[in-house]
């Protein structure tokens, strides 16, 4: 028989067993295969630092400069590695500096899991320290959030989170947790069940049948059909299915600016990109053909210009994973909803093979007027470095296989451009929501979720100085991200708008840029300035080179334009070609 | 403008309200009345909502993306013909003495409609009905003087033999609350 001390003695030792609450979420990330977070710690998340301290040998923390960094990081990493981003910050500001990586994400469709601390749960409401309702706050803009405030619901709410965040149509969702529910002890011992369905949310993943073969039938009967490939096809992994419907149906396909690398540059049915500054044929064969095959894209007024006008001689089939997207800006004469990948898999064997040699060659012959107004201009070693030059250069030199990282503007279309995406998953920009400062965070992040690949980011001079800081985050962590300024000492985009439709009245555009290398080399990393033609070869080639971070900045033209360019608003019929 | 009401089924969380009502001010719809309760079924709330709007389409699009709340386990859009629908509202008349006697007997027969509570200087009237109805019966009370006047939000079912919850999905084990 026991004796009363030792029954204590033997519940003390239970009781020790039991986690507290920010270890529970250390064990959860575990579970859920996390050995990378992007975060920055602050008042109210440090128990969950605490916890971290002694999970370092199984999860690796990437300190950043600025939430903001530790947001795009882990976009960067999601986009590169198929797995759920994770990212952490305090309460209050360090909570709302997550807000754009999160409405990034959202629009963008990353997977992102994001652990904010709170105040205590005795203090909400208080406008205490560091208080700011962030689950009001990130509401709009999440896929899912939740406040936790007992340790208890840790396991079960985190496996819900990665659950939601990368099922679907993968988004963010947030967390956040009290103090009180980092500091205190679970009541019950860990135990994680990983979810794989949610009563209120369970995305088809495979077709109904009867869409799937109305989907066919459609595409059977039409004589110009035409693909339009988004970023469904990434995000489903869905490229070598989709390869081999387009080879068997032998139907043109072009991709949105997400969809970019979703089928190699060389493949001969890949026509190009579409959109505002996209290629001409891609653009100006959506009012030619008789059927638009949309594949996880979600007809953006960015692609579509004016939504009425455009493909309104077409019927469409729409293959999308939400079903809120079916109809909402395109009505979908066959909605198939479900996974692009299933979807395809599923359509391959009722579509039949094609020869659309004819209908193809349409689109050849549109490259012709583009490549003597747009491409030779913008490849003719003229006068000052071009941005088109530089991309180009690095495209033959990393062999099209390296993973393109872009921030927003003209840099961002120019590098869509001119890089020859051989591999998939080699675009990454920030597309729905134009993040500018996402390009230098986001580049660590993809080059954590790609290691063995080249990682390259094009940046333009505004873009690198909203989050320039994050430079510091890549000197520390030792990796040969390699950063390239398109330098042209302006807001380049809003330039060429200015320029193009406000009468050149250029409105708070030019920038007095900082000395980008000494900046760079303050940071600790390797720095060069490229201001001559001539130099560029072996400036990159010495970029390349190094295992280490790298800022190569180029001095390019002042007041280069991009086009093709289809003004807002207007039908892609309207494109520009200068 | 045409009356749509939506009905939203969703898990009885903290913050629901919240991200539906954010759908419809981001499309710039106005709410213009809302009604919550628990279901039959433990832990699932019903959203009444009623909105005015031009285009069928748009109220569509509406339902669709509330559907992609996490939390919301089904939801319904309905014309005024597809539902049976009322709301209940309470108006406050005062009695003085050397007022004009209310003729309880046609809010009674005409009216439908109750006293629910009386003072010595006031009674509080009870009408159930259709916002045209209620309407009408305040035109008729006008002349008293109307101290106080309060509707509430709609409730409706649908014209259809089935009950909204059978739509629900069907996976769990339902624990009914009543």
């Amino acid at each position: 028989m026991k004796t009363s001390e030792e029954t204590e003695v033997l519940e003390a030792v239970e009781t020790a067993k039991f986690l507290s609450g920010g270890q529970a979420l250390m064990e959860s990330f575990l579970q859920e295969g996390v050995d990378l977070i992007f975060g920055y710690p602050g008042g109210a998340i440090m128990p969950i630092y605490d916890a971290l301290y002694d999970y370092t040998d199984r999860i690796n923390h990437v300190l950043v400069r600025h939430e903001q960094g530790a947001g795009h990081a882990a976009e960067g990493f999601a986009r590169t590695s198929g797995k759920v981003g994770v990212c952490m910050a305090t309460s209050g500001p360090g909570a709302t500096n997550l807000v754009t990586p999160i409405a990034d994400a959202i629009i963008d469709c990353t997977p992102l899991v994001a652990i904010t601390g709170q105040v205590f749960s005795g203090l909400l409401g208080t406008d205490a320290f560091q208080e700011t309702d962030v689950i009001g706050v990130t509401m709009p803009i999440c896929k899912w959030n939740y406040q936790v405030v007992d340790p208890d619901e840790i396991p079960e709410v985190l496996a819900k989170a990665f659950f939601i965040a990368k099922s679907g149509k993968p988004g963010p969702v947030l967390i956040d947790i009290t103090k009180d529910a980092q500091v205190k002890m679970m009541t019950k011992p860990f135990s994680y069940k990983k979810v794989e369905k949610l009563i209120s949310y369970n995305p088809r993943v495979t077709p109904k049948a009867d869409q799937v073969e109305k989907a066919a039938e459609l595409i059977n009967r039409a004589k110009k059909p035409y693909i339009l490939f988004g970023h469904g096809i990434l995000i489903s992994q869905a490229m070598e299915e989709f390869k081999e419907f387009v080879e068997k149906t032998d139907i043109p396909c072009a991709s949105t600016l997400l969809g970019i690398s979703g089928i190699s540059i060389e493949h001969p049915n890949y026509m190009g990109w579409l959109g505002m500054h996209g290629m001409y044929a891609p653009n100006v064969m959506t009012d030619k053909c008789d059927l638009i095959i949309a594949v996880g894209m979600r007809f953006d007024d960015r692609v579509t210009g004016d939504a009425n006008l455009f493909a309104k001689q077409a019927k469409i089939v729409h293959i999308e994973i939400d079903p809120a997207e079916i109809n909402k800006i395109k009505h979908a004469d066959a909605p198939v909803v479900g996974d692009a990948k299933e979807a395809l898999r599923l359509l391959l064997p009722l579509v039949k093979k094609g020869d659309f040699t004819a209908w193809k060659n349409e689109f050849r012959k549109l490259e012709a007027p583009e490549k003597e107004l747009v491409t030779d201009r913008d490849l003719k070693a003229e006068g000052q470095i071009k941005m088109a030059e530089v991309v180009k250069m690095v495209s033959d030199k990393t062999k099209g296989e390296a993973c393109i990282v872009v921030d927003v503007g003209q840099h961002q279309m120019v590098s869509a451009r001119y890089y020859d995406y051989k591999k998939p998953h080699s675009y990454i920009a920030s597309g729905g929501l134009g993040t500018m400062g996402y390009a230098i965070p986001a580049a660590l992040g993809a080059k954590f979720g790609a290691p063995d690949r080249e990682v390259v980011a094009f940046i333009g001079d505004g873009c690198f100085q909203m989050t320039i800081q994050e430079l510091g985050t890549i000197a520390q962590s030792g990796l040969p991200v390699k950063l390239v300024i398109l330098n042209n000492n302006f807001l380049g985009m809003v330039r060429q708008w200015q320029q193009l439709f406000f009468e050149k009245r250029y409105s708070f555009v030019e920038l007095q840029n900082p000395d980008f290398i000494t900046i760079s080399k303050g940071f600790g990393l390797e720095a060069n300035r490229v201001t001559e033609r001539e130099n560029l070869s072996d400036a990159l080639d010495a970029m390349l080179a190094s295992d280490k971070g790298y800022v190569l900045e180029v001095v390019v033209e002042k007041e280069e334009n991009v086009f093709p360019m289809v003004p807002a608003g207007t039908s892609v019929s309207q494109i520009r070609l200068q | 403008m045409t009356q749509y009401t939506i009905c939203v089924y969703g898990e009885n969380a903290v913050g629901l309200l919240n991200k539906i009502t954010i759908i419809f001010t981001r499309r710039r719809i106005n709410i213009e009345s809302l009604t919550v309760s628990e279901t039959v079924r433990k832990g699932v709330s019903r959203f009444t909502i009623g909105i005015k709007h031009e285009k069928r389409e748009e109220v569509e699009k509406l339902v669709r993306q509330i559907r992609k709340v996490l939390e919301v386990l089904a939801v319904f859009g309905y014309l005024n013909d597809d539902i049976v629908y009322n709301e209940i509202a309470l108006f406050k008349i005062p009695t003085p003495a050397d007022a004009k006697p209310i003729d309880i007997d046609t809010i009674n027969k005409v009216y439908k409609a109750w006293v629910v509570y009386w003072e010595l200087d006031y009674v509080v009237i009870e009408k159930t009905g259709t916002e045209e109805e209620i309407f009408e019966f305040f035109r008729y009370l006008k002349p008293h003087g109307i101290t106080e006047f309060v509707r509430s939000g709609r409730v409706a079912v649908g014209k259809t033999p089935q009950g909204l919850v059978e739509y629900l999905p069907e996976e769990m084990e339902w624990e009914y609350a009543i």
